[in-house]
């Protein structure tokens, strides 16, 4: 075998990590836009943060959620083992507690992406301005506190821990 | 210098000024799915954890795999059901939007929009509620 069995999970934790990094810039990016828009002159960081064609966004959140989740769920196998055993017998409870939720999000998270998508490529469409708003800040929202809480959890045990 | 900007964002002429491109961002029909789609999964997701419903459990470390809910086996390691709460979740949730597509435009169009941000929103509270174990240990 090339690298041993807490390597190659460790692997798969990095690029979970990664992946929800990308994720977390592409909606941070594309909330700022839309809670925000930018209508005169580019100004300093912010604004130029904000000044990004947000709908050209759409696409890429979806497949990086997917991707982020289906990471994610191959590597919770392990993590309800070897992870949240030593938590518990820790006694960090509140911080399982997080990740418990963190996975409810997750899953409320998957299932506004088909509709997020559609009104993402009917940006023209007036009547979707709300929605289109609430889905993206909902969507940044669940991603910046499942991406904070594993960032949490990892610091309290990793794998390879 | 003061250069203008054109607004990437929703509120500009320029993105509004192109139509969906895509066929699927085009079809009446794909929009009623992903909206009864964004509907019934956060209240079937809250269903399925709140009554304990997994389509599946999995026994994580045999790899064992039991159709429906099954009690954890003595020497076999804890049982998972978030795989099988969200399987389910996500199947009911796509036959309900595709049975929305045989419905006509005009029953569908009533659907209100808000729901699809506020329904998740919302199974946020029981859920969050239903690990108050963790919370108060």
């Amino acid at each position: 075998m090339l690298i041993s069995v807490n390597t190659f999970w460790t692997i798969l934790l990095i690029v979970h990590g990664l992946l929800a990094i990308a994720l977390l810039g592409a909606l941070t990016h594309q909330a700022m836009a839309v809670l925000m828009p930018v209508r005169q002159s580019a100004g300093g960081f912010v604004t130029r943060f904000r000044a990004v064609p947000a709908a050209g966004y759409a696409t890429a959140v979806c497949v990086l959620w997917i991707l982020t989740f289906l990471m994610g769920a191959w590597i919770y196998t392990k993590y309800r083992i070897y992870v949240r055993i030593p938590i518990e017998q820790a006694g960090y409870w509140k911080t399982q507690g997080f990740f418990e939720l963190k996975e409810h999000a997750a899953t409320l998270g998957l299932g506004l992406l088909p509709i997020y998508w559609y009104i993402w490529k009917n940006v023209h469409d007036p009547e979707y301005d709300g929605v289109r708003k609430s889905i993206t800040a909902l969507l940044a929202f669940i991603c910046w506190f499942n991406f904070l809480v594993g960032h949490v959890l990892n610091n309290v045990r990793g794998f390879g821990s | 210098m003061n250069t203008t900007i054109t607004t990437p964002t929703t509120s500009t002429a320029s993105p509004r000024a192109r139509a969906a491109t895509s066929s699927l961002a085009a079809s009446a029909k794909f929009k009623t799915f992903a909206v009864v789609f964004g509907i019934s999964v956060p209240v079937m997701y809250f269903l399925c954890e709140w009554f304990n419903l997994p389509l599946f459990t999995f026994h994580p470390a045999t790899n064992r795999v039991e159709f429906w809910w099954a009690p954890a086996r003595s020497g076999e390691g804890p049982t998972m059901y978030w795989y099988g709460w969200t399987v389910l979740s996500l199947l009911v949730g796509s036959v309900f939007g595709l049975l929305a597509t045989l419905l006509p435009e005009s029953v569908t169009r009533k659907i209100p929009l808000s729901l699809i941000w506020l329904l998740p929103v919302l199974a946020l509270i029981p859920l969050a509620y239903s690990l108050m174990p963790f919370w108060t240990k």
